[in-house]
């Protein structure tokens, strides 16, 4: 009797310590969470269902879906939402870039302290040079160089601990500041981003203007050339993937969609029609699957087919953003000396319809860089057993293979978690960038989801349609997830 | 454990104790009500004359406060129909129609008759800003049409002559381009613009078009008036450099600290004119003495001038309804109107307050006489206040209008195209509205109706009642034009 009773006092004392956070989540996460996904199935509306007008609800079914999928504007969000996700894969390896870093500072301090004195001291002489040449008024200058110079010093003094702060610096920075800053550094007119570039575009563009042959022709073939080595690698890599049996039908037909895909670009941006030129891009796809795929296995089948699909899709995220770009040379590079006959102005950043995305994602990789990121893959980094290294010496690999066969694999759990996290984040992101930046602007070209599902929600009232939009975006963080789980590489021995 | 989590319960409710204790209503012996607007001397003299006022009134002190923290319009929706507003609020722009459409402002239709702040107190063009359905739900604080302010000595300094108080989209382009070519030497990025902003919707309304049809059933932006008008703007901004995009005008702001850049920037000469209300001047009165002067926007045809400005609402639900009702008395007395006559923040809202000298010719300010005599001008006589259609929040037709007019200058739609997205868009949205809404419908039935009519007798070359056209601009047009049947007298 008296251990029941004990042991009820106990659990009483239990869930009484835990009773605040069950309210708290019963309240804040869960109640709200059943009601918005009742309220995405009626008119609920802020105009005529508030306290002070109580007109009754009527369930709508799925005519706030229906209205949401048939609207331009959710697919033009939702295009913003995808594209500024492109930015994930960099995010990932600059991350993993300031890891190694950070790791290798703080294994070899001596190495390295020469350097980062030489580094330091030619910081301060750049600041110094700015504020005796007039440029006073540019104190961001001035402020960065000094804070490049501290990190230094710092790096130099402690040994890399200093480094590992600074670095996670732009995480617990509060993100409206960190915006703010940015739009001063975006600002077309002093900020000094521009301010840098102008004279480099100035002298680029005097270059072309001189050798405008040399720029006309030589800038299209070298970006063709390269274009066509990378397709090249990734035709060849494809066939050697089948062949081995490392990749399955679906694997070898993804990768050659997304090879495709940049071809289809360039065709459009020469001038094809976009139907012909997606009918180009699968006319391509399915001829190199069908090639690739018929060849016989040299050791007969022996794996699934959606075998090395996340391999595919990895490499795709880098290939493709890769192949755009010299697609882009190759469209662009002919009319380059007819663009610099005026001079090259540098971009407007968040102003500009073509911009105002990269420049987000150029301030999104930045914050991810000196990120919780960076973080895991520091702990990750530090879990991988030294002998694997040391047998790696012995085998006498250099430090790409060292790299490539024993630090990428053995990070894969780290990766793969970094990578579900990143895309659950950027479906879910852009909210603040777009709020305090650029007002989702111009031309809605930063409008989120999450900045959308706002607006509806809580400027024009609309609560059912931000509901059913919510429940969207989740359906899609959901869906992505599941592929993420299915096909994704996170055990370090795959 | 259990008593240091013991101890913290206790610690938190002592604090929260402590908190609700010094709350300013527990700490005052008067009744404490909250304004939403901004924290600045001029609102603070508001205070204080209102507090005057009741003691000459004989009427009931109260505490009022200003609530500077909540001037977010989000927040004050959010807030408002959640039960928690403040009693009183400023509110601006779409904030007119979309507040009292949630039922969380007070309806004052019958004390503004009984205290003298009715519609009918103040310039007939701000009805439709302060009433919804016939009942009335703010009065206004401060009021004008907005114009372009001139500074006169950035032109002399140019060698240019000063626009003309009304002048057409031509002489506004060549100008224009004269004081850029003179304000930006050659060879270096351009600094200095012409103007801040342009409005399509005089450029629009000066061609006879407005966003609504009469009865405000339809978006009527689908029309080649618009796509010209959008185009010449485009070229203006785009080709001319006339004026900034929206995005370089927020760079210029960040040029400079604090608040007030464009009038920074007017004072530096980087904007020849700035477009704004009879307001700025508490903003340029302390940058010292300017030669000013004041244009129309650019307009071909018919006159006009877009009217607007602050209205003040009662939350539906205070607890001081009474107080808060005196207030917007107030905003109709003699003391809060010389009071806003002498700030200079807008004109006062009750319009013969801007016929006095004290408001034309004020003592000592000669430089500022031809801008007070220009907007009390204006606002008499062109001002008209925007478009609204019932059917449709002023909130989502800003930003469709904005997002479809930057694809225009991002060069992704043509004039025409955005034109008809305009139309296409707008219309969609009040189709949605109506089909979802049986009280709206019932309404949008029956005005679809007397647009017909409207119609049928305009194509018979006859006149239509006054009381059938609802638009603001269509009522003020269809008058000049007169094709409205004469009023019956009482």
């Amino acid at each position: 009797m008296n251990n029941r009773r004990s042991e009820l006092r106990r659990t009483l004392t239990g869930v009484g310590f835990l009773l605040p956070n069950i309210l708290g989540f019963l309240a804040f996460t869960l109640v709200p969470l059943a009601m918005s996904f009742f309220i995405a199935f009626t008119d609920w509306d802020i105009l005529r269902h508030n306290i002070f007008r109580r007109e009754s609800l009527s369930f709508v079914g799925f005519e706030n879906f229906t209205w949401l999928f048939t609207h331009p504007e959710f697919w033009h969000y939702m295009g913003n939402t995808f594209f500024l996700m492109l930015g994930l894969p960099f995010a990932i390896a600059g991350s993993l870039g300031a890891a190694l870093l950070l790791t290798r500072v703080s294994r070899h301090p001596a190495a390295l302290r020469g350097a980062l004195v030489l580094a330091t001291l030619v910081l301060i002489a750049s600041g110094l040079v700015l504020l005796a040449g007039g440029m006073a008024e540019m104190g961001v200058w001035f402020i960065f160089g000094l804070l490049a110079a501290g990190m230094l010093v710092g790096g130099v003094l402690t040994g890399g601990t200093i480094y590992r702060t600074l670095f996670y610096l732009p995480h617990f920075t509060a993100g409206v500041a960190t915006f703010v800053l940015w739009k001063k550094l975006y600002n077309p007119q002093t900020g000094p981003i521009n301010f840098a570039l102008t004279p480099v575009l100035e002298q680029f563009a005097a270059a072309v203007q001189v050798a405008a042959p040399v720029f006309a022709v030589g800038v299209p073939l070298t970006a063709g050339v390269l274009a066509l080595l990378l397709a090249g690698w990734q035709v060849r890599r494809l066939v050697r993937q089948w062949d081995d049996a490392a990749a399955g039908s679906v694997a070898v037909a993804l990768g050659a969609a997304l090879l495709a895909l940049p071809a289809g670009f360039l065709l459009h941006w020469l001038g094809m029609a976009r139907p012909l030129a997606t009918a180009g891009v699968i006319v391509v796809a399915t001829a190199l699957t069908i090639f690739i795929v018929r060849r016989p296995r040299p050791w007969g089948p022996v794996c699934a087919r959606d075998a090395g699909v996340s391999a595919e899709i990895a490499i795709g995220l880098g290939l493709v953003p890769l192949l755009l770009l010299l697609a882009a040379g190759v469209a662009l590079g002919a009319g380059l000396p007819a663009a610099a006959a005026g001079g090259i102005q540098p971009p407007n950043w968040l102003g500009d319809y073509a911009w105002a995305k990269p420049a987000i994602m150029i301030m999104a990789l930045w914050a991810a860089i000196g990120s919780n990121n960076m973080i895991l893959y520091l702990a990750g980094l530090s879990n991988i057993p030294p002998e694997l290294y040391e047998a790696a010496d012995m085998d006498g690999a250099s430090s790409m293979q060292r790299f490539w066969h024993i630090t990428w694999p053995q990070l894969a759990p780290v990766t793969f978690f970094i990578f579900v996290m990143g895309v659950i984040y950027g479906l879910q992101g852009g909210f603040e960038m777009a709020r305090i930046m650029t007002l989702g602007g111009p031309a809605g070209s930063t409008t989120t989801l999450s900045y959308f599902i706002y607006i509806e929600g809580f400027e024009t009232g609309r609560l059912g349609y931000a509901s059913a939009a919510a429940w969207v975006l989740f359906a899609l963080v959901f869906i992505l997830s599941l592929l993420n789980f299915r096909f994704g590489n996170r055990n370090a021995n795959d | 454990m259990k008593l240091f989590f013991v101890a913290c319960i206790l610690a938190l409710s002592l604090g929260s104790a402590f908190l609700h204790l010094t709350l300013p209503g527990k700490q005052s012996e008067l009744p404490v009500m909250w304004w939403i607007t901004a924290d600045d001397h001029y609102k603070q003299e508001i205070v204080t004359v209102f507090r005057e006022w009741l003691r000459d009134e004989g009427l009931p002190d109260v505490d009022l406060r200003i609530d500077n923290s909540n001037q977010d319009a989000t927040k004050k929706l959010v807030q408002g129909v959640s039960g928690v507003g403040a009693d009183l609020m400023d509110l601006y722009n779409f904030q007119q129609d979309l507040f009292p459409a949630t039922g969380m402002l007070l309806d004052v239709t019958e004390e503004g008759k009984r205290l003298g702040f009715s519609p009918d107190d103040t310039y007939p063009a701000l009805r439709d800003d302060i009433t919804q359905n016939g009942r009335q739900y703010s009065f206004p604080r401060n009021t004008g049409s907005a114009l372009y302010w001139v500074n006169v000595g950035t032109f002399r300094r140019l060698g240019l002559t000063p626009p003309p108080f009304r002048w057409n989209p031509d002489e506004f382009e060549a100008l224009g381009k004269q004081f850029v070519a003179a304000a930006n030497p050659p060879g270096t990025r351009q600094r200095a613009y012409f103007v801040n902003v342009v409005s399509l919707d005089v450029m629009r309304r000066g061609l006879g078009l407005a966003n609504f049809n009469e009865t405000g059933t339809t978006c009527t932006l689908d029309d080649p008036r618009n796509a010209a008008v959008m185009e010449r703007v485009r070229k203006w901004t785009v080709e001319d450099r006339l004026l900034p995009t929206r995005e370089q005008d927020a760079a210029m702001a960040a040029d400079i600290s604090g608040s007030g850049s464009t009038f920074s920037h007017f004072d530096s000469g980087r904007f020849g004119l700035i477009y704004t209300g009879h307001w700025a001047f508490i903003m340029l009165r302390p940058r010292g003495t300017f030669e000013l002067a004041a244009a129309e926007g650019p307009q071909d045809g018919f006159p006009n001038t877009e009217m607007g400005g602050g209205s003040v609402g009662v939350y539906a639900g205070t607890k001081y309804r009474e107080h808060a009702v005196r207030f917007l008395q107030f905003l109709g007395s003699g003391h809060f109107n010389r009071l806003i006559v002498r700030q200079a923040d807008s004109l006062a809202p009750v319009p013969r307050y801007a016929q006095t000298d004290e408001f034309l010719r004020p003592v000592g300010r000669e430089n500022e006489w031809p801008v007070h005599q220009a907007f009390g001008r204006a606002t008499a006589e062109t001002g008209i206040t925007v478009s609204k259609s019932p059917f449709v929040l002023q909130s989502v037709v800003y930003r469709l209008e904005m997002e479809i007019y930057e694809s225009l200058l991002a060069g992704r739609l043509t004039p025409a195209e955005a034109a008809r997205q305009m139309g296409e868009r707008i219309n969609a949205e009040i189709q949605q509205a109506v089909r979802r809404d049986p009280g709206l419908r019932a309404l949008y039935e029956e005005r679809v109706v007397r647009q017909s009519h409207i119609e049928a007798k305009r194509a018979a070359g006859e006149r239509v009642p006054a009381a059938w056209v609802t638009d603001a601009f269509h009522r003020t047009y269809y008058r000049v034009q007169g094709w409205l049947e004469p009023e019956a007298q009482p």
